[in-house]
């Protein structure tokens, strides 16, 4: 299982409020079917507005990227380019 | 100058990773000959020009082009009526989002010109002075409006609105009315104020910054060349071609696929050319003319006016410490200025300001907001130096409440693997601490000041970069190798590419060649900004000759038929496995190379990457000063600079980046300013009026290289270029004070700024 984590600001928008989930899932990819699977749509808010960091180090929101057991994956927002 | 490189045990030694040879783009820079945006020409090309709003708010109420079509030798007038509408949304590529319902307007007012400089028309002609000549025959008929410069008074409820619908986000519930601040962050861990009554001394203090701009020397240019057909072909100056397509596309409503991008020379960007101001345009221009090419560039007085500076600011830090000098919260409002559109840095200034420390509480609050100055552009670690200043200088004020030596109180603080970030995220990469341990071993941290001198200390984070590279490798039928990329070389990525293409092949440096290739040579590849290319694109070229090696190993074993599996690569030479395999001379790349028709044609492999885990940069500076108490001048005696640099792939390059960051955060310390008149005209767009340090102004800046490896680079890399342009202001404000007894709180720090406080008595 993966420990899924959002900013507050992000759960008051699409979660309603939710931050924390768990997951079970083997990569990022997976990670975004299960959450679209709870929130429809989500999943794609998060490919298009999230940075994620998988245990702390930083990726694109990019599916191939591996999602270690226990591992906290937390996604916070892209930087507003204006 | 006491350069030291300061090497962990897990790096590795290399052959040429960690050199120190000649830049492949050194000579023709240095005779002069290197191809920069504005020293295209072509047959038939025509010149254009843009006319720019002399107001800092106005609506436009008309704009008649007659008179300037008629005037001859005229080939093309464009206003914003030329460019397609967007659609207001925020989307984009990387961890950036972009409205390009702003950036048209931007890049062409339409509405209301929203700062002095705004672009309301353009013409082509066919020479400079007829082009000059028709800009000032457009009749702009303008209303003009009340402006706001400072980010303060942009936020009073009585503010003129650059935007009469603007609504602020990230408020539940939405607010009622309109307002200049275009959004509100709020990030926060732990329990801020649990946080602050455990503390035994807590110190807050407001600050502001001064907007400056990265003052590359070169200023924007381009030659656009648009076909009947729909293609488009753009030579110009940026930090990323790709990006350039990419954004002239979505302005112009054309397809990626019809414009290709060829990138000349950079003369300097630091962040500010990875945004677009005239390539829409040229390439309008062109396609009005008939398909002439034409040339667009900025004047310096365009630069300044027109070009994105990076945000002033105004902020409030609170800082709550226990006698032994733990951290126990830290809390932070910081408002930025974004400019005529939104998209300032402030969430970069939420997420880096405490980001150097080990802190269970902390909270930040970010405003963008909207005024009537040239839209912000990214600068350096953008947003992270503003919320640092603050940051940073209520940390010494803390030390100095406790009677604790300032870098010592940093030291037992620092961000560790496992510590919490204001994100959440926890750190996941080492070398904060022994960056630190290296700055306080360097023998001038403990060196004894003079009367009027003082010393000061600052850190500095940025997240660094990783994210879409391309790199491609061609064996040539001599044995010379060409690695293309398509990151534009602003820091001597060529250099340290061909390097890291010589290591991983095993040939000498002087064989491989790198280049940047243009879009329709190269996959794509994202801006060279973020720190990130020598960590992306190096991952790019890395993986690509890896590719080129086991090709090169399966064209030995066509040559002894023999199993693929069973040559090895070693020291630049195919050799077989083991005595199994059979008796052969090892081939080297040379041989091979030459027999490439016979065994299979070109040897050449691509590559493509989106690689994460890049670690962040982590800077520590401390400076000596010495402020005259008759004029306010500061003098910086000394400046040493301590960076996590992972592993230096071409060490000088890194501590020209150290350096640069250094030189450019004293500018935004001591001098730099945007000084603006009574009727929001900018009143110093010049390099003689904004005072940019220059090298009588500098002493030797002494660079620590602190190299604790990325483990997931092959050569252990990290982004070096933008963390060290955080501590400057901080370390400087920091050393002043300890010099004079007196804090100063708003950039630059001026003389009179000096002379103000020193009489405050």
């Amino acid at each position: 299982m993966a420990r899924i984590v959002f900013t507050s600001g992000f759960a008051r928008r699409y979660t309603s409020g939710v931050r924390e989930f768990e997951v079970e899932a083997k990569n990022l990819r997976g990670v975004l079917k299960a959450m679209d699977a709870l929130y429809p749509g989500l999943g794609e808010h998060l490919e298009e507005e999230t940075t994620v960091a998988i245990n702390g180090e930083m990726h694109e929101t990019g599916y191939f990227q591996p999602v270690p057991p226990g591992a906290e994956v937390f996604f916070i927002p892209k930087i507003e380019g204006g | 100058m006491n350069d030291t490189t300061i090497v962990t045990e897990s790096t590795k030694r290399f052959k040429w990773v960690g050199t120190r040879p000649i830049r492949p783009d050194g000579v023709p820079k240095v005779t002069g000959r290197a191809l920069y945006g504005a020293d295209l020409k072509m047959p038939g090309m025509i010149y254009g020009k843009v006319l720019r709003s002399p107001h800092a708010h106005a609506r436009i109420k008309s704009i008649d082009t007659s008179a300037a079509e008629k005037l001859t030798g005229v080939k093309a007038v464009v206003t914003s009526k030329d460019l397609p509408q967007q659609k207001f949304d925020y989307i984009g590529p990387e961890r950036v989002a972009v409205n390009f319902w702003h950036v048209t307007r931007n890049i062409m007012a339409r509405e209301k010109a929203l700062y002095e400089g705004h672009a309301v028309a353009a013409v082509a002609a066919i020479s400079a002075s007829i082009a000059e000549e028709a800009a000032a025959l457009i009749k702009v008929e303008y209303e003009v409006l009340p402006h706001v410069i400072d980010v303060d008074e942009a936020m009073a409820d009585d503010a003129p609105l650059l935007f009469e619908d603007m609504i602020t986000r990230g408020i539940e519930p939405p607010p009622t009315k309109p307002s200049n601040i275009s959004k509100k962050l709020e990030f926060a861990i732990g329990d801020i104020e649990k946080g602050f009554a455990e503390a035994d001394v807590v110190i807050e203090e407001t600050f502001k910054t001064a907007a400056v701009h990265q003052a590359y020397i070169e200023p924007h240019a381009c030659v656009a060349k648009a076909e009947a057909d729909g293609q488009i072909e753009i030579w110009s100056s940026s930090q990323g071609h790709f990006a350039m397509r990419a954004l002239t596309a979505q302005i112009l409503g054309a397809r990626l696929g019809d414009i290709r991008v060829t990138p000349a020379e950079i003369g300097g960007g630091f962040g500010g050319k990875t945004v677009t101001y005239l390539e829409p345009v040229a390439a309008t221009l062109s396609k009005k003319s008939g398909g002439l090419p034409v040339r667009l560039q900025m004047t310096r007085e365009d630069v300044f006016r027109a070009t994105g500076p990076t945000s002033g600011s105004s902020s409030w830090v609170k800082i709550g410490v226990k006698k032994d000098g733990t951290i126990t919260a830290m809390d932070g409002v910081y408002k930025f200025q974004a400019g005529a559109f939104p998209g300032s840095p402030v969430m970069n200034g939420c997420l880096c300001g405490f980001a150097p420390y080990d802190v269970p509480n902390q909270h930040a609050i970010g405003y963008d907001v909207v005024s009537n100055r040239p839209k912000a552009a990214a600068y350096r670690a953008p947003g992270s130096p503003i919320a640092g200043f603050a940051v940073e200088s209520v940390i010494d004020m803390c030390a100095k409440a406790i009677g604790m030596d300032p870098l010592e109180l940093r030291m037992k603080n620092v961000a560790k693997i496992g510590s919490p970030t204001i994100a959440g995220p926890k750190h996941a990469h080492a070398g904060f601490g022994e960056t630190l341990q290296a700055l306080y071993n360097h023998p001038a941290w403990k060196a004894p000041l003079g009367p009027n001198q003082g010393r000061g200390v600052a850190c500095g984070y940025w997240f660094n970069g990783g994210g879409e590279s391309s790199a491609t490798l061609q064996v040539n039928a001599d044995g010379t190798v060409l690695v293309a990329t398509g990151s534009p070389d602003i820091g001597g990525s060529r250099a340290s590419m061909a390097l890291m293409a010589a290591e991983t092949l095993g040939v000498d440096y002087g064989q491989v060649r790198a280049i940047v290739a243009d879009t329709g040579s190269i996959g794509y590849t994202h801006v060279t900004g973020g720190s990130r290319v020598t960590f992306a694109t190096g991952i790019a070229v890395v993986t690509a000759t890896k590719s080129v090696v086991k090709e090169l190993c399966r064209r030995a074993a066509v040559i002894w038929d023999v199993d693929p599996e069973g040559v090895v690569w070693e020291d630049g030479h195919a050799k077989p496995a083991g005595s199994n395999v059979g008796e052969f001379k090892p081939l080297s790349l040379k041989e091979l190379a030459a027999k490439a028709a016979a065994t299979g044609g070109p040897i050449t492999a691509s590559a493509g990457v989106n690689p994460g885990g890049q670690a962040p940069g982590f800077c520590a500076q401390f400076f000596d000063v010495e402020v005259d108490p008759e004029t306010g001048h500061t003098t910086i005696l000394r400046a040493v600079c301590a960076q996590d640099v992972g592993k230096a792939i071409h060490p000088s390059y890194v501590e020209g980046q150290m350096q640069g960051g250094v030189v450019q955060g004293i500018g935004w310390a001591l001098s730099e300013e945007y000084i603006y008149n009574a009727k929001g005209q900018l009143d110093n767009p010049g390099f003689l009026d904004y005072r940019c340090p220059v090298a009588s102004d500098l002493p030797m800046i002494d660079t620590i290289l602190v190299e604790v490896p990325n483990p997931v680079h092959p050569y252990g890399a990290k982004g070096v270029g933008e963390a060290n342009i955080c501590p400057p202001m901080a370390a400087i404000a920091n050393a002043i004070e300890r010099a004079i007894d007196k804090r100063l709180t708003t950039l630059p720090m001026s003389p009179p700024r000096i002379l103000e406080a020193l009489s405050a008595g």
